[in-house]
């Protein structure tokens, strides 16, 4: 287990430097343009283009350009030419308000999800089935930015029966923490739980023609017992694995819906940046946003080696 | 006595779907809708999509009013009050005919949507049949690389690539592309929803490539061209399909996400994405605006949606039969031990 | 033992039994009228081919045909009570404690995720929830031992992938009769296992229900395990039972035609081919000291190889021109790899093979390919083995086409005759394979052999997916073209029957080498190896008398 866990942490070590390379060559390479205009944005004058091309060296070699901007990202050095902000500082200030987004847009999907998913498979073929599929694929297909928008503007603006964006903090005041995310969480959710529920519906069709489930009912268990215990059991391992990789990429997601409702995190920092063509914040939160993926994928291979024995005891066991 | 391919029988299967068949028909409808936007334009409304009438007036029943009022605010549906123009109403300051934006950036975004996803598949087959066919370290090489695209959110990776781009254009050797060319989103969508489909179809490849007709081929003294495109590609090519399906979809949605951030089709172009962060701007006062374009998209997207769904039964049924055969009724013979 | 009739009601009786299943287009009538009864301790043996209706006949029998397109009627009762159309409480509770079953598959028939102990536990606690952890936990482990799993303390906690074939056939068993039931039903129990464990557990049932007076039904095809098992017998065919009677009658004056029919396919197996002559020519196949290793890699950042399954290690024989060599083994022995790797499918890892007087092993692909028109495959799975997107012309054609043969109207001209000459109607070259039935289909695959005119064919498992009645028109099918187009085989399968049936000689293969090999009557008769003599001996004889008499003498 631990040989297992030092392998996948290094090949993650292996992918993040990939990672950074890209991130280098998106941004400094493939674009057909001078890179320290670039990164000046709006406020390009010739000075501070001269000033941008020495402190990120772009007159030196490709390879010493890559290692100046990762200095430059690791040690918190990079500023917004736009905003006159330090990039890494606004980042962390930004990190509880998006974690309180993300946490709570989880904690209801993978809710409704699950419950709608082990409904529909089992009444499969039913009319609550088909009512809850057609909620589920009106659900994936639900542009997010777009719901986010409505929602605000009718049941915020015009009906008020929430406030219209901005965070509180959970210390500062828990009730209104909450009332401000409501209409967030429930936007961000919206297209997870429509996947998750047709996912572990599948997965638990599968698993009720299985044999294994055929034995369960032969030895007489209950079909409460053999939906729980076994159908649903073995289908909620691959629900746990695509939950890390969702949740790693939700910094993706975030953006438009913390820029819509003004929740001040790391989303909102990459929506406003994205408006104003400002170029050294999007460097940065992509290269941590992929970092987190990496990290999460890491630990989800470790949670799935955990929880599939035939994973864990491997080659060993024959 | 005809012969009954997988294909014929995967067809007849669809037709029966009826579901299906009626969201395919409102996909198509849609599209018709976008396609007719010339003629719209030119018969109907007699403007262009980013021609501005801010001064101008309009005769509705014998009145006479402003496009666009003294406040910045547009006038709302007229329906076929002026003949046909302002339809949908004006889209704001500017004055725009909405009916004739909403078909043009229905036009662009069906055009980003669907290339992009031909882009995706066309590349995940090419990888795939690659990665599973060969093994060893060209599959090693290409999981490496498909890692590290898979590292970046979706959107991050899409809008970081289309700030870049947007600001500079793209240069591939002697190819230059503008930075404010549709093909630029394009391109973007295409390769970051590629490892999202090759994983998939690497993973079914890998799994022909152990059957024995495979073998049987190898045998005969096929070559890897023969193998990759005549024996493993015919099996894998109703996945691609669906999968194609669902990339139309995915693209579509990230097109609209990024051209609403600025960082996806760029102006002059118009795309219902465009549309809705123009409209955004005017929510409260002129919801229509954001209203019109989204629900064109999500009718879209869902339509594609349950159209794939529809395909993929159609194609696959042994998924469906999963849920018939619960006894076992005929099992093939004695396996060996 | 034949069967005590303590006299009065039958333990189970089934009535006019009715299954059928609503499909895309017609209705499947599964089965069709099954009436029989099942006495206290008594083994009752369902026999048939696939599709006759035997395993949907035993799951509905305690109502495990839940599938909403099933229709049932008839009648089934166990003990005076009534199951067709009982609640599924009372049919829980009949389910594991009064009827145990065992499935034909014990890998896929345990959830991989629960640890064995906890599988075999979760049936008391079901049926007697105030049983305490530990006394089932004990209990348990006392059955798992009474069934022959050794060590069962630590066995218990472990996982079902843990444990070989035939101890998770044992635990599955066990599981079922951790309640103590008065049937066991057994479906198919020993079709996926090896033929030594076969003759195990078949051992083990006979002994639960000697000491038990465990009343058993037998699902199987074969008639060896019939021989050896049953007292009375039931053919099923197409969803009807057309013979029924006492073991030594069914076998020895069977009246059904259709039972006659499959008793005589089955014993034909047994006698021995017609001798051919040898030729004295030097050998067409030569292998020597042939080893195909598959390296393990492990490691911590790199992969490095820490072991080596020796799939083929050392193998040596040779096939003289226009005989039949017979390798045979038990799964896992190796000799799929062993006739991949002569083809040259797979690379040697060092060996030779001659091929009429030319060494081929390790030649590039481009050298092979000329050859490979000479030396060609006949598949096991009828399933796997043809491309279901490709018409079955295009697929008896390709040969022809890659090895650049012949083309156009010449090629289609051949592969017509080519269908037929293997029982197939040239009409059909349109067809898709999903069209044709298994044994059909293996025509196919042998038509697709013969393309090219090779000098030697292989054939691997060619009819261990085949109903017995299709096995020996296939068996025929390859005997006739042999003799016609001067054919060498390498005929491979873990059925010595088959093989002693078409064999000139035979290699025994076990562990990645030949531990021996020769004439076939002499190593089926006078086997020197005691392996040999171990498989020969597991082998159910489709002989009633022969299999007590063995059985007898063994006691001894």
């Amino acid at each position: 287990m631990a040989r297992f866990a030092v392998r996948r942490l290094a090949g993650a070590a292996a992918v993040l430097f990939a990672v950074s390379v890209l991130v280098f060559v998106i941004f400094n390479v493939i674009p057909n343009s001078d890179p320290a205009r670039q990164l000046a944005g709006r406020t390009a004058n010739p000075q501070l283009i001269a000033s941008i091309t020495r402190e990120w060296g772009f007159d030196d070699p490709l390879p010493q350009q890559y290692l100046r901007m990762m200095q430059n990202i690791l040690t918190g050095k990079v500023i917004s030419y736009e905003t006159e902000e330090n990039v890494d500082e606004r980042i962390v200030e930004g990190i509880p308000e998006t974690f309180s987004l993300a946490l709570g847009a989880a904690a209801i999907w993978m809710f409704f999800g699950i419950l709608f998913g082990y409904l529909s498979a089992v009444r499969a073929g039913g009319p609550l089935d088909r009512g809850l599929t057609v909620l589920a694929v009106t659900g994936i297909s639900m542009p997010v930015f777009w719901l986010a928008a409505i929602l605000l503007n009718y049941l915020a603006y015009q009906f008020e029966l929430v406030p219209a964006g901005g965070y509180v903090g959970i210390t500062e005041n828990p009730l209104e923490w909450a009332q401000h995310l409501v209409l967030p969480w429930v936007t961000l959710a919206i297209v997870y739980v429509g996947l998750y529920s047709r996912v572990l519906r599948s997965n638990m069709l599968d698993a009720m023609g299985a044999d294994y489930v055929r034995t369960a009912r032969a030895k007489g268990l209950s079909e409460h017992r053999v939906m729980t215990r076994h159908v649903l059991r073995n289908s909620l391992i691959p629900i746990v694995t695509l939950f890390g990789l969702d949740f790693g990429a939700l910094l993706g997601g975030v953006i438009v819906v913390e820029g819509i409702f003004n929740l001040n995190g790391v989303g909102q920092y990459a929506y406003e940046s994205l408006i104003n063509l400002d170029l050294p914040p999007i460097m940065a939160i992509t290269l941590f946003g992929a970092f987190f993926i990496v990290l999460f994928n890491a630990l989800v291979d470790v949670v799935y080696a955990f929880l599939d024995p035939r994973v864990k005891l491997g080659s060993s066991a024959r | 006595m005809e012969s009954r391919s997988p294909w014929y029988l995967a067809y007849r299967r669809l037709r029966r779907n009826r579901v299906a068949l009626a969201f395919g028909a409102l996909f198509v409808a849609i599209a018709l809708f976008a396609l007719a936007a010339p003629l719209w334009a030119s018969h109907v409304a007699h403007t262009t999509p980013n021609a501005t009438h801010t001064t101008e007036t309009v005769e509705v029943d014998g009145e006479t009013r402003e496009v666009v009022d003294r406040e910045g605010g547009p006038i709302g549906p007229l329906w076929l009050g002026a003949g046909g123009r302002f339809f949908l109403g004006a889209d704001g300051h500017l004055g725009r005919d909405e009916m004739v934006r909403l078909m043009y950036g229905g036009r662009t975004s069906l055009f980003v949507g669907i290339t992009a996803a031909l882009i995706t598949v066309l590349l995940a087959t090419l990888l795939g049949l690659l990665s599973g066919y060969y093994r060893g370290w060209v599959d090693g090489l290409i999981a490496r690389v498909l890692d590290v695209v898979w590292a970046f959110p979706v959107t991050l990776l899409g809008a970081a690539l289309g700030l870049a781009l947007a600001l500079g254009g793209l240069r591939i050797g002697p190819i230059v592309i503008s930075g404010d060319s549709v093909w630029v989103p394009i391109l973007i969508i295409g390769f970051v929803y590629a490892p999202y489909v090759t994983r998939p179809v690497r993973g079914e490849v890998l799994a022909l490539r152990e059957q024995e007709f495979v073998e049987a081929a190898v045998s005969q003294g096929a070559g890897p061209l023969r193998i990759m495109f005549g024996e493993l590609l015919p099996n894998v090519i109703s996945t691609l399909i669906v999968f194609f399906a669902i990339s139309v979809a995915n693209s579509m949605l990230l097109e609209s996400m990024l051209s609403f951030l600025g960082v996806g089709v760029q102006p002059p172009n118009t795309s219902w994405g465009t549309m809705i962060a123009e409209g955004f701007e005017l929510i409260t006062s002129s919801p229509l605006l954001t209203v019109l374009p989204g629900a064109m998209l999500l009718l879209t997207v869902l339509s594609v949606n349950v159209f794939a769904d529809g395909l993929r039964d159609a194609l696959d049924p042994r998924a469906k039969r999963r849920l018939e055969v619960h006894a076992g009724q005929t099992e093939p013979e004695g396996t060996a031990a | 033992m034949s069967a005590d009739r303590q006299g009065g009601e039958p333990l189970l009786r089934v009535d006019d039994l009715r299954v059928a299943f609503a499909t895309e287009g017609e209705p499947v009538q599964a089965v069709d009228g099954v009436s029989f009864e099942l006495a206290a301790g008594e083994v009752l043996a369902i026999v048939g081919e696939s599709g006759s209706g035997k395993s949907v006949t035993a799951q509905t029998l305690v109502g495990l045909t839940r599938s909403p397109n099933a229709h049932i009627g008839g009648s089934v009762r166990l003990g005076g009570e009534e199951l067709i159309g009982a609640g599924e409480s009372e049919l829980r509770r009949v389910r594991g404690e009064r009827v145990g079953m065992v499935f034909q598959d014990p890998m896929s028939s345990f959830n991989p995720v629960y640890r064995i102990g906890a599988q075999v536990v979760e049936a008391i606690r079901a049926h007697r929830p105030q049983a305490s952890r530990a006394d089932a936990r004990e209990r348990a482990v006392e059955l798992l031992g009474s069934v022959g799993l050794p060590d069962p303390e630590r066995q218990v906690d472990r996982y079902p992938f843990e444990l070989s074939g035939g101890m998770r056939q044992r635990a599955m068993i066990a599981m079922a009769l951790m309640l103590e039931p008065e049937i066991l039903i057994a479906d198919e129990p020993t079709t996926a296992l090896d033929v030594t464990i076969q003759a195990q557990i078949l051992e083990l049932l006979r002994r639960l229900n000697r000491e038990r007076g465990l009343a058993t039904i037998l699902i199987t095809h074969d008639f060896g395990v019939v021989a050896e098992m049953a007292d009375r017998v039931l053919v099923m065919h197409e969803g009807r039972i057309v013979e029924r009677g006492d073991l030594d009658r069914v076998f020895y004056s069977p009246q059904d035609p259709y039972t006659r029919r499959l008793l005589d396919a089955v014993v034909r197996l047994d006698r021995e081919p017609p001798l051919r002559p040898s030729r004295g020519e030097p050998p067409l196949l030569e292998v020597s000291g042939l080893v195909k290793h598959f390296p393990v890699k492990h490691g911590l950042l790199v992969d490095r190889e820490v072991d080596r399954v020796r799939a083929v290690d050392g193998v040596s024989f040779s096939v003289a021109r226009g005989e039949t060599l017979g390798l045979v083994g038990e799964s896992g022995c190796g000799k799929s790899t062993l006739s991949r790797t002569v083809l040259q499918l797979l690379e040697p890892t060092s060996g030779s093979v001659r091929f009429d007087g030319r060494e081929i092993a390790g030649l590039s692909r481009r050298r092979m390919r000329p050859l490979r028109a000479q030396m060609q495959m006949v598949f096991q799975d009828p399933y796997a083995s043809l491309n279901p997107r490709k018409r079955i012309g295009q697929i008896v054609g390709e040969p022809l086409r890659i090895q650049g043969v012949a083309s156009g109207r010449e090629l289609r001209g051949r592969v017509r005759r080519l269908l037929e000459r293997v029982g197939l109607s040239a009409a059909h070259y349109q067809r898709y394979p999903h069209e044709f039935s298994g044994g059909q289909r293996q025509r196919i695959g042998i038509a697709r052999a013969l393309a090219l005119e090779p000098k030697l064919v292989i054939a691997d498992e060619p009819v261990s997916a085949l109903d017995v009645s299709i096995r020996t028109q296939i068996l025929d099918l390859l005997s006739e073209l042999q003799d016609e187009f001067g054919l060498t085989y390498v005929f491979v399968a873990h059925d010595i029957g088959v093989v002693r049936h078409v064999s000139d000689r035979i290699a025994v293969m076990h562990g990645g080498r030949i531990i021996e090999q020769g004439p076939a009557d002499r190593i089926c008769e006078q086997p020197s190896d005691p392996y040999t003599k171990q498989l020969l001996a597991a082998v159910p004889v489709p002989d009633p008398r022969e299999a007590r008499a063995r059985r007898a003498s063994s006691a001894r």
